[in-house]
């Protein structure tokens, strides 16, 4: 076998074996759940652990198809084999994939989750409309501010004044700015 | 079947009022925009759309989001056919047809061709989902919960086999959301479940947080990685829509029935959905139909054909969900979680507590199908033009609206954080080829499965084989073994494959 098919091999199985570990992981834990049914009866452990167990079983056909053939063919989805006549442009055709672009995005989104808490919705959405939009790439810098400023407005108003989304408001003194839009002010 | 016509009529009513009005109009807007923007999907849309309902009446939140689910299925037609750019794949078949008339210099035309095809499959699904509703329903009163768990396992079955990705990953994918809807507490024995003594776990973990992390988060974050790459548009200012005549759409009378009673049926099918029904209705023209030999050349059939059968998936769709409570699709997921959100579970009893929402829902789908098609009659222009806007600023938006659907569910920034952790294994699942569709509706149907199987072990003392021995779990049961062969069976059929429009 040539170092280039161990490799295919590998990494084909590669996922198999995670969700395997996943399967051993949550099943320790399933046993941990307190049980309470009456003898002779399932217990609330029994549904997770059928979901485990499928889970696992599915994994370990996989990994041992991956390890015997890891270019075997798989019976796919209906839509997947109506589809199969005209498939629309696969992301990996569409261009160069970026990882900095896909980690800026979760690390902003992230970011988000936890300023929210201090700096409150208006200015966190006002901050992370901005941000997003120049890390996609778009340069127009009025478009961009007016557009988060307007956004972070429109929303703000509508969930916190219109629809009574208890969204958080932040710590002093960014909190002003959330009691001014609510009207506390 | 006068007390049907009496109560839609009743329905018809209620629906006029301002209020309801002004749901269907943003309703069909927003889906018909949502169609065709980049980067956005149907589904998504609809789940988007959520918190702005929690303050709403219920029934004008069903219409809110069943006109976005109606229009969703036509907005994409246009940029398929002017711009050979599928919104969805629900819209792939128009490539063939309706692309290739375009090329040919009508693009007017197979743009009239989708309107009227749209508008006649719509009405006639419309008509027949109230007609069916109540039997069903009433049909379904006679379930015990043997049935009830037969009938959801034909549902989570359908979606593995009629989705996309190969089964072993669409079976992971379930069996991940299976096991999301196992954490909290027990519904039986009121046992902690993988809670890990968080007490927001302990609430378990709303599919919400999951629909809006897997279809919107991931989506926006698969294009961002591509650096947001949308081409801009040109030809817009011309675009116009002209209407076939009478006599060249009662010449297609025959297919239109054929193909609005196909998509209907095709949308009744948990799993199945207007994409299924788009592309079956294709084949059965492209294999059957007058026209079999000039399909793909720019025919009036082949743009009719998966246009009628797609918008008339939704009146099929939504029998399944309003009579029996099980949702067969992401979109009708959504519109599940709109109902249980304002405290409705909808099934066999809602038909009989209270017809005058489930009504007023039916009449509100005949008029937003007719608006439907003025709006894509004489907005087509602008509503087009929206394409040129820079996708960086939509998709900022877009995750702005996920943030706000996990916030508002809970009002707990853990829902946010879970929420943004669906969205990585959402991203995860598309980069692997994970269907996500089955984690979606195993978390939606999970509980109801176990709770079924649960009360069905318990009252008949552990005996599974009762199941297999009611004559209707055990039927439904023969249904689910055959929908779980039908992808092995369809790899071992050659089919023809029709000529793209090139």
């Amino acid at each position: 076998m040539t170092a280039l098919a161990m490799k295919s091999r590998v990494s084909a199985g590669l996922p198999y074996v995670l969700l395997l570990v996943v399967s051993a992981v949550l099943w320790y834990y399933a046993n941990h759940i307190d049980v309470a049914a009456r003898p002779g009866q399932l217990g609330p452990d029994f549904w997770p652990k059928l979901a485990i167990g499928l889970m696992a079983i599915v994994s370990l056909i996989e990994l041992a198809r991956a390890v015997v053939s890891p270019n075997h063919k798989e019976a796919h989805g209906i839509t997947d084999q109506l589809e199969s006549a005209e498939p629309l442009a696969d992301a990996d055709e569409q261009g160069d994939r970026s990882l900095p672009l896909l980690l800026g995005g979760m690390a902003m989104s992230g970011g988000y989750a936890l300023s929210l808490g201090i700096i409150g919705f208006p200015l966190a959405t006002f901050l992370f409309l901005a941000g997003f939009m120049y890390l996609g790439r778009f340069r127009r810098h009025t478009m961009i501010w007016t557009s988060s400023f307007i956004g972070a407005a429109v929303f703000s108003v509508l969930f916190l004044k219109v629809v009574y989304v208890s969204l958080p408001r932040g710590i002093a003194p960014f909190d002003t700015i959330t009691d001014l839009i609510v009207g506390l002010h | 079947m006068l007390d049907t016509l009496s109560q839609l009529g009743a329905g018809f009513i209620a629906c006029l009022s301002p209020v309801h009005m002004l749901m269907l109009f943003v309703g069909l807007l927003v889906g018909l925009l949502v169609g065709i923007l980049p980067g956005l999907t149907l589904v998504m849309g609809v789940v988007l759309f959520l918190p702005f309902t929690y303050q709403m009446e219920v029934t004008s939140a069903i219409i809110l989001l069943t006109a976005m689910y109606v229009s969703g299925t036509y907005g994409g037609a246009f940029t398929s056919i002017l711009f050979r750019i599928p919104g969805e794949p629900i819209h792939v078949p128009l490539l063939w047809d309706g692309y290739a008339m375009a090329k040919k210099g009508q693009p007017a035309k197979a743009l009239g061709w989708t309107l009227v095809a749209a508008l006649i499959g719509g009405l006639v699904s419309a008509a027949i989902m109230v007609v069916l509703t109540k039997p069903v329903a009433q049909f379904a009163l006679r379930f015990s919960s043997p049935e009830y768990f037969a009938i959801v396992l034909l549902g989570l079955a359908s979606v593995i086999s009629l989705g996309k990705g190969s089964l072993s990953s669409a079976l992971i994918s379930l069996s991940v959301g299976l096991l999301v809807a196992s954490v909290g507490t027990d519904a039986i024995y009121g046992s902690y479940r993988f809670t890990f003594e968080s007490p927001i776990l302990a609430d378990g973990i709303e599919f919400l947080v999951v629909m809006v992390g897997a279809y919107g988060v991931a989506e926006v974050l698969a294009r961002l990685e591509l650096g947001f790459t949308s081409a801009p548009l040109q030809g817009v200012s011309d675009t116009r829509t002209q209407l076939p005549s009478l006599k060249e759409i009662s010449g297609l009378k025959g297919m239109l029935l054929r193909s609005t009673l196909l998509g209907h049926v095709v949308g009744i099918i948990p799993g199945a959905g207007a994409t299924i029904a788009s592309f079956v209705s294709y084949g059965v023209e492209s294999q059957f139909g007058r026209q079999r030999g000039r399909m793909g050349s720019g025919v009036p059939e082949g743009i009719v054909a998966p246009q009628c059968a797609a918008t008339a998936s939704v009146g099929g769709a939504l029998i399944p969900l309003l009579a029996l409570g099980i949702p067969g699709s992401g979109a009708t997921a959504a519109i599940l979680g709109a109902f249980m959100l304002h405290g409705v579970q909808p099934g066999p009893q809602v038909m009989m507590t209270s017809p005058a929402m489930v009504y007023t829902i039916f009449a509100s789908l005949f008029v937003g199908i007719v608006f439907m098609c003025v709006l894509g009659y004489f907005a087509i222009r602008p509503l087009v033009k929206i394409m040129d806007f820079p996708e960086a600023v939509v998709s900022s938006f877009v995750m702005v609206f996920c943030f706000i659907g996990a916030l508002s569910i809970r009002s707990n920034v853990t829902d946010l954080w879970l929420m943004l952790g669906f969205g990585v294994v959402g991203y995860l699942f598309e980069r692997m080829r994970f269907p996500i569709a089955p984690m979606v509706l195993g978390v939606i149907l999970g509980p109801l499965a176990e709770e079924a199987f649960m009360n069905s072990m318990i009252s008949f003392q552990n005996d599974w084989t009762v199941f297999f021995t009611r004559p209707i779990s055990g039927s439904v049961l023969v249904l689910v073994a055959l929908t779980l062969l039908l992808p092995v069976i369809g790899t071992l059929i050659p089919r023809r494959r029709a000529a793209p429009a090139e």
